[in-house]
This record gives C-alpha cells, structure tokens and sequence, in this order.
C-alpha cells in the first residue's frame, strides 16, 4: 500500500482510466500505472476486508458497528480511486491513509471479537481484590504457641521433613533400627518444577545435537542424497517448534498419563524442536578454514571433528542451552495445568480451591526462581560468548586434578540423581501406553475436515489472531512511556530518577517471570472466563517484555549523532527528530514484530486456563476424546504460526 | 623432490582452476608461486597435499605417486607436508598451544588425542617451535587474542610440529601489513636455510619474490606461463603474468 515510493514516470493523461480502473478493481489502476507492489496490495487487501467484516458479522453479534465496518471498507475504497488519479497525474498521494483504514476496520473487528468489556476492568474489582490482597499475605508461616514455624502451604512448596520408616541404607549401616521412623526431607513442588526444567534440558541436548548435524545444510549438501534430509529435518523441527509445550503436554499425557514425567516429555520434545534448530544454524556458521588446516596435518576424521569442529561449536551450544534452560524453568512452573506434576498443578488447585494465600505463596516462589534463573543463564551465556581471555605462564592443570572441579562434579552428580527421580522420569512408561493409545493417535492423524469443524475451528483462530493483534498493540503501547524510564542512559541524572530507573526495571522483571497462563488465571477471576482475560494476560506478559527490550534499544542509542546535529545549532525536538527517533524506530518495530510472532504462539495455548481462543476448542476436544478434531485444531496452529512465523522473519529481515 | 605433471583441475561447477600445468622443485628449494587472484595458486597448493582432488594429472613427491594413493595412505603422507593460509585458519577458541599441538595429530593415538592428551614430548616441541617464532610467552592464551602477524606464526608453529619435508605457504602474508610480512617470511626462510625445509609459498608482491625465493613459477588463468629465477621477471614477463595493464608496485 505505501511500500514503494519511487517515482515513475508520469501517466497524466491516463487519469481518468486509472481510476476508473481502481474504482471498478481496488488495485487495478495502480497496477495499470505500473505501480506492482502497491496494486497488488491493494488487490488483496480489498477481498480480505470484506470477508473480514462478513465473518465478523455472520458469527458474532455486532450490528451496532457494521455500519462503521462497512463504511470503513467504502473509505479504503475511495481512497484507492483517489490515489490511482493522484498516481497517474503525476502528484503526491497519502500513503498512510491506505494503512490506517484497514488498521482501523482490523482493530474495531478484534475489539468486538475479543469480546473487550473495559467496564468489567472496573466492576468485577472486588472480584478480584481478594486476590491481590493474598499476594501481600502469601501463607508462608504460621503461628504455633506464639512463635513462628513454616506452614502447611511452605512445605508443600518448597519441602519439609517428615517422619518416614529408614531406608535400607541407614539400617545396613546401623544408623538406624529397622522400621524405625527418621526424620526425611520431602522437596516440594518447586523443587519438582525446578528438576522437570533441568531434566528436559538435558534430555533435550542428547537427542538435538545428533539432529542438528542433519539440519545443517553444509554438512548434508556433502553427503549422497542429504539434502532430502535436510529439508525432512528442517519441516520435521518447524511442525515440531510451532506447537507449544503446554500442547505437547496434554498431547503427551494420552500417551504416558499425568505427572511430572508427562510434563518432563512435554517440555523435552519441544525444547528438542528449538534447540535442533538453534545448533544447526551454529552448525552452518563453522569457519572452515581450522577444518581445512587441521586435514592438512594429516589427522584423520575424528581428530578432525575433536579439533577444528568441536571447539568451534561448543560455546554457542552451551550459550543456547542456557538460554533455553531458562525457557524451560518457565514452561516447567506451567505445563503442570495439563500434564500434572510441577509448581503448576498446585497452582490450579489452589486458585480452583480458591485458596488464594497459599496460591500467593506459589506465585512468589515462582517469581523469586525464575528471576534467579534467568540471572544466572544470561551471566553464563554473556560468559562463554566472551571467553575470558587468561595470561597464565604455565599450562593449566587438566580439570580431573583439580579439588574443586571435583567437588562440582559430585554436586552435579547427586542433583542428576535427585532431578531424575523428582521428575519421575520413566522411560518403560514410553512402551506401554494406554490401551486405545493406537486408535487415539490413528484419530488424531486422520483430522477431521468437515465443514462443521471446520469453521468453528477456523473462527477460534481467528479469534486467536485478534487476540495477539491487540495484545501486542496495546502491550506496546504501554511499554513506550515505560522504556524511556527504564533506560539507563535517560534515568541516570539524578537520585529520584535512578529510583525510578531501578522500580520500573524491578517491576518489568517481576511481571516478565510470570508465565502469561498464570496471569490467566487472574484475569478469569476478574474479567470472567473467556478471550478478554487472555488478551489481557497476552497484553501484560508484551508489556513487560517489549518494556524491556525497548529499554535497552534505548540505552544502545549511539550519542555521536545527537552531538552532530546538535552542533548544527538544531534545538532539542529538532535532535530528537533527526537523531534519536531514526536510530530507536526501527528496533522498535522490530521486536513489536518479533512479540506479535510470540503472542500468535502463547495466544494459542491461553485457551487452556479459560482465556478463550483456539486452545479452549483443543482441551474441549481433548476432554471430550475427540481426536479427530483435536487434529484439525493441532494442524491449524501448525500452519497458522508456521505462516505468522516465516512472514515475521521476513519482514524483519527487511527491516534491518 | 616435488613433481607435478599435466596436472587439471575442474571444479564441479565447471571452472577450469588449472590446465596442464608441470614442474619440478628440487629439495630445498624456496619457489614463488605468482599470479592474479583467480589464477589458482590456491588451488595448485591444495591439490598437491590432495585437500582437493585433482581432475587429471599426476604428482610425485620423494619417488611415491601422491595421485596414486589411498585416502588414508595420503593422510600418512600429510604429515610430512606441513600448510600454511592465508586466514592463518587457527580454532580461534582454543589456547595457542593446542593449535600448535594440533599439528602432531597425525603421529599420535587417535585415542589419546581425542582426550586432549599429548605427550610430554610433544609438549616439549610446541614449546620449542613458540620459542622459535617468539610466543613462549603466548602458550596459554586463546588464539584470537593474538594480532594477525602472531596468529600467522602461531599456524607456521603448528606446521612445524609435523617436523615437515615440505611446506606449502598459500599467501601467507597477504592479510598481512608489509612490515609483518617481511617478519613472516624470514621465518620461512629460516626454516627452508636451516632446516632445509622445502617452501612453496604464493606471493602478491615481486619485491617479496625477489627478496626470498630461490626461483618461481607464473600461473594465469591456471595455465604456467613462466618458470624460473626470479630476477628473469623483467617488465615483459611481468605482463604477461599480470596482464598488460598492471603497474609494479613496490612495497617498503
Ligand atoms: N570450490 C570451488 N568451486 C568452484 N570454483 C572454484 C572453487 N575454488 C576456486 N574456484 C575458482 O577457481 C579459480 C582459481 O581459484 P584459486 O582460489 O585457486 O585462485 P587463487 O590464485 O588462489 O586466487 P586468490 O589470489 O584470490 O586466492 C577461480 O576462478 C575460482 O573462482
Ligand atoms: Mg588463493
């Protein structure tokens, strides 16, 4: 619509005839005056906005804005005849009108869709006030004969110990009297949480690395019919990646049934989709060159392999499993709502029990591990990318001689050991699935494409869509005025101002360690069951990371232009016109994209917790064991984020 | 002594890199190997130690049929040829001293190696060969915390693990300043005086192949257009090697 402003060579005499053209064909006079890009935009644009409104008002009540919708659609209309003249004479036309128009139809068809009822925001309040006033007294301790002990809810959180017959070891050493009670340590549910995300971590390493070199386009354009591969194995990690853990996770659970080992796999097989991808790209990045070098020494395949391929990929390998690790740490408090298992059962038992203290407990733990973790995984990873250079004389000591490399790999080993049993991992479990496992798989392969489906399928998703169409914009909206407090550089002139810097950043990281399904279950309380709450969790969750990510767009804001228009006796606006805006606008842009990208993800799984869309219709079908159409919903996310995804990429790509 | 015999190389995209090209290095022997970029001098390095096949032709080094051998017989044979790049071609996240260890990869147990133990023999050289080329004191750092001059050496070190016969320097000095490239190839010349190590080393500069080579062979569009001493380059010969527009350069 407004992509190509080129000039080419007048058609004045042709006016008439182009708008004629376009008043007949949106697009056709553009196209006429040899205006590709634009007409064609306009062409498909125009169809789009009419089976937008006609869907909008064929399934949802809104009779009251039809009007506008139409007259919308009739104002593009106009407009397109307009510019087709002005085109063709040669003239200036406006190119933002041809945007906002649609914009305009887009966001009133999504407001109305998402069923947003701001006025709930303010009566349902005392709904769910009790809820924030638990978050300031979460059940941590109470009071026996006056003095303070942990209580119920703590143990069940982060562990107790309890009295429990000794264990066979402490007999055989004479510890302990057979069946004699000794005091045990339970671990609770965040410890249980915290081993699901380390053990599919590392599950997930063993099988994506192997994969990843079947990805990886030079090393199978080498071998005899890899590029076959390659392509199954990309398609196969992208179907794999595009469906959300908390969907591997009640996938999953027909298989294995509930618990932690079900939340385990959930989290393994997606994680195993990211990472395959992640590595392989790292794979296609080797330098050649040490490759080339070191076959020239006359050292054989494996030496190759040990010496010139493996040094190279191991640091970003480990850099991206950390990174994913911390993304696991934050699926794992989650997946439990489906799969059981996990700080994330406990989560909707307490809210379904309407225990909201101890669900504030919960919440707090989560809030406080997940800032930890994320921490530590950006300190190692800002680590390993910048490899620490040492000047040392003397060649280090190999690791196995030194005590303290020793002592970590104990630790290490008993944590292994721990996780492995806290998760439940089970591989037997993987062989002997449910009776009607066969036929449940056989259903849900053979998707169930009837009209009827069909359409209710395909309007959840829509709903969808609209659903991260507006959290994003308003999430972004938000996070403007919020980032220019956060930003370091802005906020560091005075004492207030960096008290505000460290409140606002504090707050953002607080809300961004809260996985957007527990803000769901909020926002059902307040605002009721439905797409309005899982926008809102959607909104927030945008908001807190776009808060951030803007914030350090700015804080990268290169001074040397501001200085040099400055020194051209420009005033303040003038350098915030010229010099500030064009350098943070296009990473702007770019991470709204990029969190519309994740939004168009989680909105699909906000369903599960009651936040509407098509995640509801998938545990519906679930519950209900329909497996065909729990097919057809799993194929239509498969393509939705598939296509959401690559068009993302690609206008990013252009942006930078 | 190296020979190669109407050697071809086509790559699969159908470039001809080099056509019927012959000659002889006697042991000892500092040859320039000279030529625009394009010529294939790289490809003539590469395909005498067999990183790239040849299309035809053959290659004799010390009486054995290069061309002739087997994938891991080459390999043995590798050892004695030690390479030296452009890109100077370091794991750029190892230590120094694994990079110049590496260069023994070809002598030690496969098993051991892939453990990252060498023996204190092998240790004893590296050191030996950074003493040499002046990085003792680098042993231990990462290599790309080197400049470009000291990763140079750092590759010319690990090709000397390989207690080579042979070393082929493919422009060894081109992404180098002229200060440093004359640096570089002293301790080429170093090797090929004392040790008797024979060189085959592409240049961009005449100045650099009058100053260190003992002959020199021309490529053009992978054809030999010249072979001999390096003060028979006159203005005539130049051109066509170079092309009838280009103008001597002279560099420090
Ligand atoms: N892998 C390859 N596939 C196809 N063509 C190649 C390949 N490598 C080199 N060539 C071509 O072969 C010809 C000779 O290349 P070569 O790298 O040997 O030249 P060179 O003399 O080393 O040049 P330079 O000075 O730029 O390094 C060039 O035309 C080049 O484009
Ligand atoms: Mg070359």
């Amino acid at each position: 619509m407004n992509t190509s402003t080129i000039e080419s060579p007048p058609h004045s005499k042709n006016a008439p005839l182009a708008s004629a053209l376009s008043l007949v064909v949106p697009g056709a006079g553009q196209l006429y005056l040899a205006r590709r890009n634009r007409g064609l935009a306009i062409l498909a644009t125009t169809p789009f906005l009419i089976y937008l409104i006609n869907w909008a008002l064929t399934n949802f009540r809104m009779e009251s804005i039809a009007v506008w919708l139409w007259l919308g659609l009739a104002l593009f209309w106009a407009w397109n005849v307009f510019d087709a003249y002005r085109l063709a004479r040669g003239q200036t036309t406006v190119d933002w009108l041809g945007l906002i128009l649609p914009l305009i139809v887009i966001y009133l068809i999504s407001w109305q869709v998402t069923d947003i009822n701001l006025d709930r925001l303010v009566k349902r309040f005392s709904d769910v006030q009790v809820v924030f006033k638990a978050l300031m007294y979460p059940d941590l301790f109470t009071q026996v004969d006056g003095s303070w002990q942990p209580s119920e809810n703590f143990g069940d959180i982060i562990g107790k110990i309890v009295d429990k017959p000794a264990p066979g070891w402490l007999v055989q050493l004479g510890l302990a009297q057979k069946d004699a009670k000794v005091p045990t340590p339970v671990l609770g549910k965040m410890a249980e949480t915290i081993a699901i995300g380390l053990m599919a971590t590392l599950l997930a390493i063993l099988l994506a690395v192997p994969l990843s070199f079947f990805a990886a386009h030079n090393i199978m354009s080498r071998v005899p019919g890899g590029t076959v591969i390659y392509y199954a194995m990309r398609a196969f990690l992208n179907v794999v990646r595009s469906i959300d853990t908390m969907i591997w996770g009640i996938i999953i659970v027909v298989w294995i049934g509930l618990g932690s080992f079900a939340g385990t796999m959930a989290l393994t097989i997606h994680s195993i989709a990211a990472l395959g991808k992640l590595y392989s790209e790292e794979v296609e990045h080797i330098d050649a060159g040490p490759i080339e070098a070191i076959t020239a020494t006359g050292a054989n395949l494996f030496q190759v392999i040990r010496y010139a391929v493996i040094p190279q990929i191991i640091p970003p390998f480990l850099a991206y499993t950390l990174l994913r690790w911390d993304i696991n740490m934050r699926m794992a408090t989650v997946v439990g709502f489906v799969s059981g298992g996990g700080i994330g059962y406990f989560v909707v038992e307490t809210i379904y029990k309407g225990a909201f203290e101890q669900y504030a407990a919960a919440f707090w733990a989560v809030v406080i591990i997940i800032i930890l973790v994320d921490y530590v995984s950006a300190k190692w990873r800002e680590r390993i990318l910048a490899g620490e250079v040492k000047v040392t004389a003397a060649a280090p000591k190999p690791f196995y001689t030194s005590l303290r490399a020793l002592t970590w790999l104990v630790i290490g080993l008993a944590v292994f050991v721990l996780c492995w049993q806290l998760s439940e991992i089970d591989p037997r479990k993987l062989f002997e699935p449910a009776p009607t496992f066969v036929k449940n798989i056989r259903d849900f392969v053979t998707i169930d494409l009837s009209p009827d489906v069909f359409d209710t399928v395909l309007k959840q998703t829509l709903i969808t869509i609209f659903q991260a169409l507006l959290a994003t914009t308003i999430g972004g909206l938000l996070a403007v005025p919020f980032s220019f407090l956060a930003a370091r550089n802005l906020m560091g002139a005075n004492p207030l101002a960096q008290v505000i810097y460290y409140f606002v950043r504090g707050a953002l990281s607080v809300l961004r360690s809260i996985e957007v399904l527990l803000y769901v279950l909020i926002f059902v309380i307040w605002v009721g069951i439905g797409p309005f709450a899982g926008m809102l969790a959607l909104a927030i969750t945008s908001f807190a990371l776009i808060g951030k990510l803007f914030s350090e767009a700015i804080e990268n804001i290169d001074p040397g232009p501001s200085e040099a228009i400055a020194a051209t006796g420009a005033t303040g606006l003038q350098v915030i016109m010229y010099a500030i805006l064009p350098q943070i606008i296009p990473p702007f842009v770019s991470y709204l994209i990029y969190q519309w990208d994740i939004n168009i993800r989680m909105a699909t799984i906000v369903g599960l917790a009651g936040g509407g869309g098509v995640g509801f219709l998938l545990k519906t079908y679930f519950d209900l064991l329909q497996y065909h159409k729990a097919g057809t919903v799993v194929a239509m996310i498969v393509v939705v984020v598939t296509v959401m995804d690559f068009a993302s990429a690609k206008i990013r790509e252009r942006m930078v | 002594m190296l020979k190669v015999e109407n050697l071809n190389k086509v790559y699969p995209n159908g470039t001809v890199a080099l056509k019927d090209v012959s000659f002889e290095v006697a042991d000892g022997e500092f040859l320039a190997v000279i030529g625009l970029s394009g010529s294939g001098k790289s490809t003539l390095m590469r395909c005498i130690n067999r990183l790239i096949e040849p299309t035809s032709g053959r290659i004799f080094w010390d009486g054995t049929e290069l061309t002739a051998l087997s994938a891991d017989e080459m390999r043995k044979v590798r050892r004695q040829i030690g390479m030296v790049f452009q890109q100077f071609n370091l794991v750029k996240r190892s230590s120094v001293m694994i990079n110049v260890l590496s260069g023994r990869l070809g002598y030690v147990s496969p098993y051991q190696s892939l453990f990252n133990y060498f023996s204190s023999a092998d240790h004893a050289r590296a050191l030996k060969n950074l003493e040499r080329l002046g990085l003792r004191e680098k042993a231990y750092v990462r290599a790309d915390s080197l400049s470009g001059g000291q990763q140079q050496r750092v590759g010319i070190a690990r090709a000397l693990m390989q207690e080579p016969k042979l070393i082929l320097a493919d422009e060894p000095v081109a992404s180098l300043d002229p200060v440093l490239s004359h640096s570089i190839l002293k301790y080429l010349e170093q090797m090929n005086k004392e040790d008797g190590i024979t060189v085959l080393c592409s240049l961009h500069f005449l100045d650099l192949v009058h100053r260190y080579s003992t002959r020199a062979i021309g490529l053009k569009e992978g054809k030999l257009v010249f072979q001999g001493l390096p003060q028979e380059i006159d203005d005539a010969q130049f051109k066509t090697i170079f092309g009838q527009e280009a103008e001597r350069v002279t560099i420090l």
